[in-house]
């Protein structure tokens, strides 16, 4: 009895996903309210608070829009909850279109865009929508965005490498993943060519050291402690620690080295304010623009143009810090006038056709990864199998 | 002080406790009240202590009615109460628990506490040690501390709850020229018991209660066979003296050794026969406990061996459960905190110890057991009843019931301690039926007289010294109280006959 | 005044007033609208039958819990390991489906067989503090919680070691298990799965008679009540303890299986989801009767998931729920004690 109860409930599960994985839902018409469920706090200054300001552009400049949101949405803050229910409770407030708007959220948003082929979904982040990616997975409803921050990485990297006394570069790295690995590279690159061609020292006289502390932010008992790393860095002679994770303690310890004399730097991640907490201790921030893109994605829900794709969206050269236009930028902090001229000149000549991924490149365990004068596609980048030789740290979790 | 009670009434449930009662109690005198278990008397003490508030009725002091809430009220009021069972917190310095309870600044005195206690205690020449630990005295020790600490509480009035109940004769007698010299010096005693010749030894005035009432007063000389009508309605005969034949051997215990916390006992020998009845004596805390508990396999012995049965079977390390199922009972004195399960029934209890198998409890099969089991011991509750809800006389009649059909050995600790002569009678009676089948007793009582008109031969306990058993016909109330008392020693292995 | 049952209940529903009343005077220092924020938390628990089925998923692992938690408290014991016991019984089930999952077998099979893996799991991270306490003279409670942060660092190394996704560890947990290995729910959008609702009923109903009518039920009483006495009525007391530990870190497992197979259907790093500390909340409210658990964990349950409005729409924290039973557990222990000051229950007659 049981047994068959289990098979006709299982046979009407995948007889229903087969119906609903067919078209994009309909147009919204001219209001839509947006959903947005966020992995850290809204006012994190840091991730979550780029896509709240994101939503709030989408507010701003489309007549019809209203915001629903959820933060701290993860099973350590929100015990016994799943990232789809969360999304549910959006839907039950209205929203047409939900934003998960973290990679951590990937399965939970695949259900739920499954469960709910009228709702638009936006995977931030994700690359299931990408017809040339790994894990293609057609879905009506759902798009993938994310930005090329890897630009602003390398110029982070430079900003870093440029400043550095010690030599020593420390990256605070959240989980491994093929996001992170090609982020830190990228800040790797961005520092050795500044090393390499500004600075005209040997490679291999640059340290650059990543130590993962195991997600985008802290969970007390879960995590390494990101205070701790920080701390770890700047005792050991790294001068300068650029973070990758989603909340700001390294900008917050170097301001407390700082303050005990010690000259050292930070760089912090995501948000476009995230320098306002270390002045005079934050080299800049490279940061997303989340605004635009999600303004194309509301028209297109809400007029009916809505087709799933996968979209990667790089810098407006001309001016990185554009916030209609650029989706990613790098907004210069406490930086000596000779290092800001640097960086612009840095910048100039990546919009002009400098590709910092490009052979010859070996991964950290030696093998090649671009041979000399090849320049890498988007999927090898985005799918970066190790660290770059030259970098310390774990390439791979254990 | 001049106490009065008027018309006071208490009903718990459907049992009227006190009804009506009124009591003139004047100052310098000891004020017997004497009554069965279940009769009220504690009820009454309760009442004028503040644990429970009448129902109705007055209370007045040197004339005044006054309002007692709570037992801090009646300290303020200066009435201070002995528990049957001391009240008092065993892991504590004597010194602390003397401190306890007095009122104002927060950080008590140590110094003049303690130099206050030596004086105090001196006065009645008790030896207490202010720095040794309160679980380390004897039941009578603790009064001593009690009485000591409510009259530096200021208390007129003291009641005295049973307290001749686990103290030895010794104690006794230095308990009663307590309560005399504190009468003496105007307090007002209130002495509740239902032993007769305590009464009559020491009150200059008596009260009966019985089933709630007030039913007569009597002053000195009293008669004996009035105040027993008055208790019981009836007169009781002592049930004749039998000598039962012992049979084979139930338990031997080969040079035991036991380590208890404060004493050693070194190689006791003893062999119990069937149907035989063994009597410890001895001052509370003399070693006699940790002797019968190492018997039922609570206490493991250092040295030496127990063995049951005419098998000889060594159960030396076994564990109580063991000992259970070759037939020892044990019956301990606390009731309530090893005995019996509170919050459970008598029904759940003989479920329990009827050992019955099976997955689910047979309702009616329970039912009947305990009906039968309730009317078989005459105990006065329903089937339904929590035990905690029993008087101390029908508490013990439970632990009785619950004992199983078939048995080798019983084991038990003061069978009658604070019951009634009624209560002591049937229990005895009810354990000698046992002894009759041939099932073997082993027992421990401060009240020399049981020991001496219950056992076959006795064994007396001072200090962990152990004499070797001894007839019980060869000894008389006097020569037992001087070995209780570590008189007599010398001369004791040659009278160790059929040991 | 006597202690009889209108007047029980007339402080139970007191307690609640009163828990209530605290809340509301937390939400207006919070500059909340109290009757917004409730009238939130009751829509957001029953407002549509999406969020009531997302209640009975929550109420599903805490009934079970709260279950195995009487069993404990019957035998007088603070298990408050429960929630090692419940991480532990996701970790067996996890591993139930990753050995058997593809071996061919039938989805229901493999299935059991995790939620057998998972009793399994329960119970012996339940029977390890019983041995703690019994071989070791650990106490239960300081034994427990040990074993929560070994069983969290055992389940978080697992989903970042041995079990991590291909390639990449993640705080989402372990990668999906295969869509078969779902337990069936009653719509594709739900989580709310039918056999999972009745072995929670199933439980508590055993749990119940079990205490009511069975002698295991009475032997763990009398330990509970008085385990001296009951040794020495015969009873074999750490055995029974043992017993205990091993029944309720059984259900605790099932939870474990329910939190792994019809809810998050993978293993992450909080399975427990906090339920194991919930579920003492909801036995010491019902003041360990089993009659009252199923009730009382549906409302708790109601309130977790009805306050994730509060956010949404209020901006309000969700921990307010926490906030209001937390409070309520308080002021109900704190009726027990008043109301046996007050109303009298009949004494001992001597």
């Amino acid at each position: 009895m049981r047994k068959t109860m289990v098979l006709v409930l299982l046979l009407t599960l995948t007889a229903a996903v087969g119906v609903f994985a067919q078209s994009a839902p309909p147009a919204a018409g001219s209001n839509l309210t947006i959903g947005l469920v966020m992995v850290g706090p809204y006012n994190d200054h840091g991730w979550s608070e780029a896509n709240y300001d994101g939503l709030q552009y989408v507010l701003a400049k489309v007549p019809g829009t209203k915001l629903v949101y959820i933060d701290k949405a993860n099973s350590s803050d929100r015990p016994g909850t799943t990232v789809s229910q969360l999304g549910e409770s959006l839907v039950a407030q209205g929203a047409k279109m939900v934003i998960f708007s973290s990679d951590d959220m990937t399965d939970e948003a695949i259900k739920f865009a499954k469960a709910h082929p009228d709702i638009f979904v936006i995977l931030t982040s994700g690359d299931q929508q990408w017809k040339e990616g790994k894990n293609y997975q057609p879905l009506p409803n759902m798009i993938n965005i994310m930005g090329k921050v890897e630009y602003m990485k390398m110029v982070a990297g430079f900003a870093a490498a440029m400043t550095t006394k010690t030599g020593k570069i420390g990256f605070l790295g959240p989980l491994i993943n093929d996001e992170t690995r090609r982020l830190a590279s990228s800040a790797y690159l961005g520092a050795r060519y500044a090393w390499v061609h500004y600075r005209h020292r040997s490679v291999d006289s640059l340290k650059f050291k990543v130590t993962w502390i195991g997600f985008w932010f802290n969970i007390p008992g879960v995590t390494s402690d990101p205070t701790q790393v920080a701390d770890d860095f700047f005792n050991s002679g790294y001068d300068v620690v650029i973070s990758g994770i989603d909340t700001t303690e390294a900008v917050a310890e170097a301001a407390k080295f700082s303050a005990q004399g010690k000259k050292v730097w930070a760089i912090p991640y995501d948000y476009k304010n995230a320098i306002e907490e270390g002045k005079g201790v934050s080299l800049g921030v490279p940061y997303f623009n989340w605004g635009p893109a999600y303004v194309n994605a509301a028209k297109a829900a809400m007029d009916g143009t809505w087709v799933n794709h996968f979209e990667w969206n790089g810098p407006y050269w001309k001016n990185i810090n554009d916030p209609d236009k650029s989706a990613v930028g790098f907004n210069k902090g406490t930086l000596t006038r000779e290092v800001s001229e640097d960086v612009d000149r840095f910048v100039g000549q990546m919009a002009r056709g400098l590709d910092l991924w490009e052979g010859p490149l070996y991964l950290q365990d030696g093998t090649e990864y671009l041979k000399s004068g090849q320049k890498a596609t988007d999927q090898q980048i985005w799918y970066l199998p190790q660290l770059l030789k030259g970098m310390e740290g774990q390439s791979v979790s254990k | 002080m001049l106490v009065e009670l008027r018309d006071i009434d208490k009903t718990f449930g459907k049992v009227r406790a006190n009804a009506a009662i009124s009591l003139r109690i004047p100052p310098a005198s000891i004020q017997g009240v004497l009554g069965e278990n279940g009769a009220g008397k504690s009820t009454l003490m309760k009442i004028l202590s503040g644990f429970y508030t009448p129902d109705s009725g007055e209370i007045l002091l040197d004339g005044k009615a006054v309002q007692i809430h709570s037992p801090a009220d009646a300290i303020r009021h200066g009435i201070g109460m002995l528990h049957q069972d001391p009240l008092d917190f065993p892991p504590m310095k004597i010194l602390d628990d003397f401190i306890l309870g007095r009122q104002g600044g927060l950080f008590p005195n140590h110094r003049a506490a303690s130099r206050e206690f030596r004086e105090l205690a001196g006065q009645f020449g008790f030896a207490l040690d202010p720095e040794a630990y309160v679980d380390s005295l004897t039941v009578g020790e603790r009064q001593q501390l009690e009485i000591l600490r409510l009259l530096w509480l200021g208390a007129r009035v003291l009641i005295f709850d049973e307290p001749t109940t686990g103290i030895s004769l010794p104690q006794k007698v230095k308990l009663f020229d307590t309560l005399k010299k504190l009468a003496a010096e105007g307090m007002t005693i209130l002495f509740v018991s239902h032993k007769l010749e305590d009464v009559e030894s020491l009150c200059t005035s008596a009260a009966v209660l019985r089933q709630g009432e007030l039913v007569g007063a009597a002053e000195p000389p009293f008669d004996t066979r009035l105040l027993v009508e008055m208790m019981f309605g009836k007169e009781l005969p002592l049930a004749p003296k039998k000598t039962a034949v012992p049979g084979g051997k139930i338990l031997s215990v080969k040079s035991v050794s036991i380590e208890g916390v404060r004493l050693q006992i070194r190689g006791v020998d003893l062999d119990v026969r069937s149907g035989e009845v063994i009597g410890l004596a001895g001052m509370e805390g003399s070693g006699q406990s940790l002797f019968l508990g190492a018997c039922a396999g609570l206490t493991q012995p250092v040295g030496g061996s127990f063995c049951l049965d005419e098998d000889e079977r060594d159960m030396t390390g076994r564990s109580h459960l063991e000992f259970k199922k070759r037939g020892v009972a044990y019956l301990p004195a606390a009731r309530l905190e090893q005995g019996l399960v509170p919050g459970l029934t008598l029904t759940e209890h003989f479920v329990l110890s009827e050992g019955l198998g099976g997955l689910f409890v047979d309702r009616k099969k329970a039912e009947a057991l305990a009906k039968e089991r309730i009317s078989t011991f005459n105990i006065k509750g329903t089937p339904e009843s929590v035990v905690e809800a029993l008087s101390g006389g029908n508490q013990q009649r439970a632990l009785l019931a619950l004992m199983r059909p078939r048995l080798t050995l019983i084991l038990v600790e003061h069978p009658t301690r604070g019951l009634d002569i009624e209560s002591t009678i049937y229990i005895w009676s009810k354990l000698k039926e046992r002894c009759e089948q041939g099932t073997a007793i082993v027992f421990i009582s401060s009240d020399l007289d049981e020991i001496l008109q219950y056992s076959d031969r006795v064994l007396v306990f001072f200090a962990g010294q152990v004499s070797p058993p001894l007839r019980a016909e060869s000894l008389s109330v006097e020569r037992l109280g001087a070995l209780i008392g570590g008189k007599d020693w010398e001369n004791l292995p040659k009278e160790a006959v059929n040991a | 005044m006597r202690d009889t049952p209108s007047r029980r209940v007339l402080f139970q529903v007191g307690a609640v007033v009163l828990a209530l009343l605290v809340t509301t005077v937390v939400l207006i220092a919070a500059k909340a609208p109290p009757l917004a924020a409730f009238a939130n938390i009751v829509q957001g628990a029953f407002g549509s039958w999406d969020v009531t089925s997302n209640v009975l998923v929550a109420w599903v692992p805490l009934l079970l819990v709260t279950s195995g938690l009487l069993l404990t408290f019957t035998v007088g014991l603070w298990n408050i390991g429960i929630e090692g016991q419940i991480i532990l019984g996701g970790i067996f089930a996890t591993w139930a489906l990753r050995v058997y999952g593809s071996s061919g077998m039938s989805p229901t099979v493999v299935l059991i067989l995790a939620f057998v893996a998972g009793m399994v799991g329960g119970s012996l991270w339940a029977m390890l503090a019983g041995a703690l306490k019994t071989f070791g003279g650990v106490n239960e409670i300081f034994g427990g919680l040990g074993l929560n942060f070994v069983a969290t660092a055992l389940n978080i190394w697992l989903i970042f070691g041995p079990w991590k996704r291909p390639g990449v560890a993640s705080m989402s947990g372990t990668l999906p298990f295969d869509q078969r290995l779902w337990m069936p729910t009653v719509t594709p959008q739900s989580m709310l799965s039918v056999p999972t609702v009745i072995i929670a009923v199933a439980a508590i109903a055993i749990v119940y008679l079990m205490i009511q009518g069975t002698y295991f039920g009475l032997r763990l009483k009398a330990v509970g009540k008085n385990a001296k006495a009951a040794y020495i009525l015969g009873i074999p007391t750490w055995q029974h303890m043992m017993a205990s530990f091993a029944l309720c870190g059984l259900f605790a497992g099932v939870a474990g299986a329910v939190q792994v197979t019809a809810v998050y259907h993978r293993l992450i790093p909080s399975i427990s989801s906090g339920y194991g500390y919930l579920g003492l909340m909801v036995a010491m409210l019902i003041n360990y009767k089993a009659a009252f658990a199923a009730p009382v964990a549906l409302f708790f349950a109601a309130l977790n998931v009805g306050s994730i409005q509060l956010p949404i729409v209020l901006r309000l924290d969700s921990s307010l729920a926490g906030v209001l039973q937390g409070t309520l557990v308080l002021f109900v222990l704190l009726g027990h004690g008043v109301r046996q000051r007050v109303l009298k229950k009949p004494q001992v007659v001597s």
